[in-house]
């Protein structure tokens, strides 16, 4: 007993110990430069690449530091960082989703990664995929360095297609309907219905930017900041109708929760439909799921409106943005580190490791040379649907500072319309006005 | 200025914790060991009859290691705690110079309001309070009819305010009619104290103490709202919205000067002082770790909802504009919110009497003398450890649709059916109710079976010897005995609906499904502390989402009051 007692208090001491020496603190060298880095990928296999990425780096610079830092979310990220810098400690890098840029601009924290990099450094951006870039230019300076980007892309299910005997992949509204009825006829017993996609907004913009149609005035708020949202506009009316002959006729199939990503990925993977429109960023884990279900998954680009040409979709994902308020010395390390993060091979091996793509033409390049698209061959169409997008301002996507709430306001829209029926344009004018009352409040805030 | 730091305290501290509990180890095993061993007994027993302290000791060295390691965090709280003190001067001058510089006119129209609420108010107080001014006794048939009178009025919808006058036009009316307790209380009698010395002496105190008190107590919250609303040409609801505030804000300081004033000096004298403490100022030096919490944690913050609810501002971004009442009248005036008001009143109704009265029928049936009953117990006690997010996401995976849900996967394969359980505005709202009447039942049931174990044996046999049979023996006997639990479960029931249905509608339906075209009217389950929170982080509406949070808040805090004025008379404490 007495030793147990004795062992215990000195188990207690020895603890205490050891908390003291935990909060020792690491003496810095006078040229020692820090920097934060706030991404979101809490996984562990992104945040290890991530880190292994940052390892290489201060190896090769001994005099920087980088701090990792992981917020839950991309909203999370940018709140967490407009938050620190009330407090005087943003992360030098925070990683900012691409409908997050309005925001970004608007809080006043960020400054263009072009007013720090140098020639030299600004010269390696042109190596960047043009509509990615596009997306995070503003009045002609780049702001801030694309770094994760997707798109999505159509999934089929090629057994179910054969047996039902379509046999062109299709491209347009109407022959998806075409395809749905001679699917939904073969009489197969696992299909719930033929097509399923979350209920997210961010298809629609997609479908917008194909058309070649705007979502905000003013250029998209990129000639001059948006005004109004055009969510009453011919575009958006041609999306509607299709989707609610789709779901009037029971081809359309979601799980009845908004932006639940994993539930429809589950309903293509479990045969329930023969269609499925999803990010790229799932390519890897959707095609190991058809496999191991005993199907194979084919890839095509997303259908688009009868009689329009394919305009291209927006790019998805995220850049690094810089924030200002730091010393020049680690201002430049940070836009070191950038680019340094998003290099050729390190762009080839982030997207091996993940299924985003490389941004980056060499990175795609040296892809095709080692002949990764020719075994993977469905890796290659997410690709083509990105290059082959016409740079324009509908391509570039909408810069707004409600992205967010819009999302739900169109994402509402939908579901009052493929579920509680109501007229496509009677929902889409109404929630045209919720948002433009929004953005005007938010404009009236912000351009004081 | 540079800020005093409390980092080498705070070493300190742990340090001198961590030294001092060592050495007290020490001093109790030696000392006790060389005790023992001059006394020559067995070394183990006097070891075990000294543990307690060395559990002191060990809990002391705990808590230093658990200050060591926590110290950054200590320090930061140090430093804001010494920031918000440095900040209180500069506090006062902005205030001071506030007052200096607000026209003239604002501020006399929000102390005449005061200073007239607070006279009024506070003589009516004084004279109720000293007998002065006997009020008639409503019968609960009264306020039964009047809360249907009420009820009609929000059917016929012809606005609050009518449907509370008939509401008071009906309680009148059946005290009159049915109870005659308004025809009895109309007597010369009844109102003769009334006019009499101690009345005016009353008066003479109460009028202009309550005046002034009134008057400057109705300047705290004047202060956030910049007397906004007493602006010439202030819209009228935004002046209505200030009456309420300046009036608020008057009782914040009457309330107190009323139990100061009019407390029953005779029952303090008869009351033994040996529960009070002799010294004044200890009491409030126990309170006070207490306090600091409450004041760092919610009222600091509380009073920032106040002040972000008066502004326009999106969250995350920092611009900020002051916009008086705005939010407050936005939402009145705004179809969703009034939705969700509807569909959180129909939520809370719902799950309060479902959960309480499956709780309440479980219970009975888990307390009966069967083999393994306590077994039986903690089982049905799980639902209530798992938070609710968790079982909203296992009622998601059930209740999925398109093929995804293992509900209508059952359903389909037996039946053909597949009903639309999340995207149906009529089916959505119940699995969402019953998720969350699941969740809470296992508090309900935990509560109950403890209150049956409470019911005397003898009362039930002695009804029994009566000729009560089992329904009789629950409805007279151990209902009545339970009402002090079922009160208690009432208040946290209702907390519970109002906040803690979040997890289940983020996961379950996220407010949907829509209700008409686009969602302009908001969605079937969107409730307000969801909204709330939609408004506050997803849409950045901070000073709206504010207004919600203070509106939910006094909803609450109202609801809790109304019922331990009206209910907990009814709830019999056995001895």
């Amino acid at each position: 007993m007495k030793k147990i007692v004795l062992f215990a208090v000195v188990a207690l001491m020895v603890a205490g110990v050891a908390t003291m020496g935990r909060e020792a603190k690491p003496t810095q060298a006078q040229d020692q430069v820090e920097i934060t880095f706030s991404h979101i990928f809490g996984d562990e296999n992104r945040s290890g690449l991530i880190q292994k990425y940052a390892d290489a780096y201060m190896a090769e610079h001994p005099n920087v530091k980088i701090n990792l830092q992981i917020a839950t979310s991309y909203p999370e990220n940018i709140n967490g960082a407009l938050l620190a810098s009330e407090q005087g400690n943003a992360p030098h890098i925070v990683q900012i989703y691409e409908i997050g840029s309005r925001l970004a601009l608007d809080s006043g924290i960020f400054i263009p990664v072009g007013s720090v990099a140098t020639e030299d450094q600004l010269a390696t951006l042109d190596d960047i995929i043009q509509p990615v870039l596009n997306y995070y230019t503003f009045d002609d300076q780049v702001w801030s360095v694309p770094f994760n980007s997707s798109n999505p892309i159509l999934y089929y299910n090629m057994e179910i297609l054969e047996q039902a005997g379509v046999e062109a992949v299709p491209q347009t509204y109407s022959e998806v309907l075409a395809a749905c009825d001679k699917i939904m006829a073969a009489g197969i017993e696992s299909l719930e219905g033929c097509i399923g996609w979350s209920v997210n907004g961010w298809f629609v913009e997609q479908w917008v930017s194909e058309q070649g149609a705007l979502l905000a005035n003013n250029g998209n708020g990129r000639a001059d900041r948006a005004t109004e949202v055009e969510l009453d506009s011919e575009a958006m009316l041609n999306i509607f109708t299709w989707w609610k002959e789709l779901a009037d006729k029971d081809y359309y199939v979601y799980t009845g929760a908004l932006e639940d990503w994993d539930g429809s990925d589950a309903l293509f993977t479990g045969q329930q439909v023969a269609f499925h429109i999803t990010s790229t960023a799932d390519l890897r884990n959707i095609t190991d799921a058809a496999t191991e279900a005993g199907f194979n998954a084919g890839t095509a680009y997303i259908p688009i409106p009868d009689g329009v040409e394919r305009n291209g979709t927006v790019i998805g994902g995220a850049s690094l943005w810089l924030t200002g308020d730091h010393p020049q010395a680690e201002l430049e390390a940070a836009v070191d580190f950038m680019l340094f993060l998003g290099k050729t091979e390190n762009g080839v091996d982030w997207h091996k490791g993940t299924g985003y793509f490389p941004i980056r033409y060499s990175a795609i390049e040296a892809l095709e040379a080692e002949g990764w698209f020719d075994a993977n061959p469905t890796f290659m169409t997410a690709f083509d649907q990105l290059t082959s997008t016409i740079p324009n301002e509908a391509s570039a996507g909408a810069v707004i500072g409600i992205f967010q709430e819009l999302r739900t306001i169109v994402e509402q829209a939908a579901q009052s319309v493929i579920d509680g029926g109501a007229d496509p344009a009677e929902a889409l004018a109404a929630a045209d006005d919720r948002a433009d009352e929004s953005m005007a409040e938010y404009n009236s805030l912000v351009s004081e | 200025m540079e800020r005093f730091s409390f980092e080498w305290f705070g070493n300190l501290l742990a340090v001198g914790f961590g030294v001092g509990a060592v050495i007290y180890a020490v001093w109790v095993i030696v000392g006790r060991i060389g005790y023992v061993a001059s006394q020559r007994q067995l070394v183990g027993t006097e070891v075990r009859r000294n543990i307690h302290r060395l559990i002191l000791a060990g809990t002391l060295l705990l808590a230093a290691t658990f200050i060591l390691s926590e110290i950054r965090g200590l320090v930061v709280l140090a430093d804001l705690v010494i920031g918000a003190i440095g900040n209180i001067p500069s506090f006062i001058g902005d205030i001071i110079k506030y007052f200096e510089d607000v026209p003239g006119e604002q501020l006399q129209k929000s102390l005449l309001v005061g200073g007239l609420f607070g006279a009024v108010t506070t003589g009516l107080v004084g004279l109720i309070a000293k007998k002065r001014l006997l009020l008639p006794e409503f019968s609960m048939r009264a306020w039964g009819y009047a809360v249907v009178g009420v009820a009609v009025g929000f059917l016929f919808s012809i606005g609050l305010w009518y449907s509370l006058l008939l509401g008071l036009a009906v309680l009148l009316a059946t005290s009159l009619i049915l109870d005659s307790t308004v025809r009895d209380y109309l007597t010369p009698t009844n109102f003769k104290p009334l006019f009499s010395t101690p009345s005016l002496r009353i008066l003479g105190i109460g009028l202009p103490v309550g005046a002034m008190v009134g008057a400057i107590s109705s300047q705290i919250l004047m202060y956030p709202t910049q007397h906004c609303t007493y602006i010439d040409g202030a819209p009228r609801l935004e002046y209505r919205f200030g009456l309420f505030v300046t009036v608020g804000s008057a009782l914040l300081i009457l309330l107190p000067v009323w139990a100061l004033l009019f407390k029953d000096r005779t029952t303090i004298k008869e009351v033994s002082t040996s529960g009070y403490f002799r010294n004044p100022v200890l009491p409030y030096l126990f309170l006070s770790p207490t306090l600091f919490i409450l004041i760092v944690f919610l009222y600091y913050p509380g009073s920032q909802v106040l002040t972000l609810s008066t502004k326009l501002k999106r969250f995350p971004l920092p611009q900020e504009r002051f916009s008086c009442m705005a939010n407050y009248v936005k939402l009145t005036e705004d179809p969703i919110y009034q939705n969700s008001f509807s569909t959180t009143i129909f939520f809370t109704v719902m799950i309060v009497i479902l959960s309480m009265f499956l709780a309440l029928m479980i219970a009975i049936l888990a307390s009966q003398k069967i083999k393994g009953a306590s077994v039986y117990r903690s089982l049905l006690i799980w639902p209530y450890a798992v938070s609710p997010i968790v079982t909203a996401i296992v009622f998601l995976t059930m209740f999925r649709e398109g093929g995804a849900g293992l509900i209508n996967y059952a359903l389909d394969n037996l039946f053909g059916l597949e009903p639309r359980w999340l995207t149906d505005t009529d089916l959505a709202p119940w699995v969402v109710i019953l998720a969350a009447v699941w969740n809470s039942l296992g508090f309900n049931i935990l509560f109950y079976i403890a209150g049956l174990q409470n019911v005397p044996e003898d009362l039930l046999e002695a009804a029994a010897i009566d000729g009560a049979n089992r329904i009789q023996k629950f409805i007279r006997i151990t209902f009545p005995l339970l009402s002090p639990f079922t009160f208690f479960l009432l208040i946290t029931n209702i907390t519970y609906s109002f906040y803690g249905i979040y997890g289940a509608v983020e996961a379950l339906t996220q407010g949907g499904p829509t209700l008409g075209a686009g969602g302009k009217d908001g969605g079937a389950t969107n409730v307000l502390i969801y909204k709330l929170y939609q408004d506050a982080f997803v849409n950045g509406r901070s000073g709206e989402a504010a207004a919600q949070a203070l509106i939910l808040f006094l909803m609450v805090a109202g609801l809790t009051v109304l019922q331990f004025r009206f209910v907990e008379r009814r709830v019999t404490y056995s001895g």
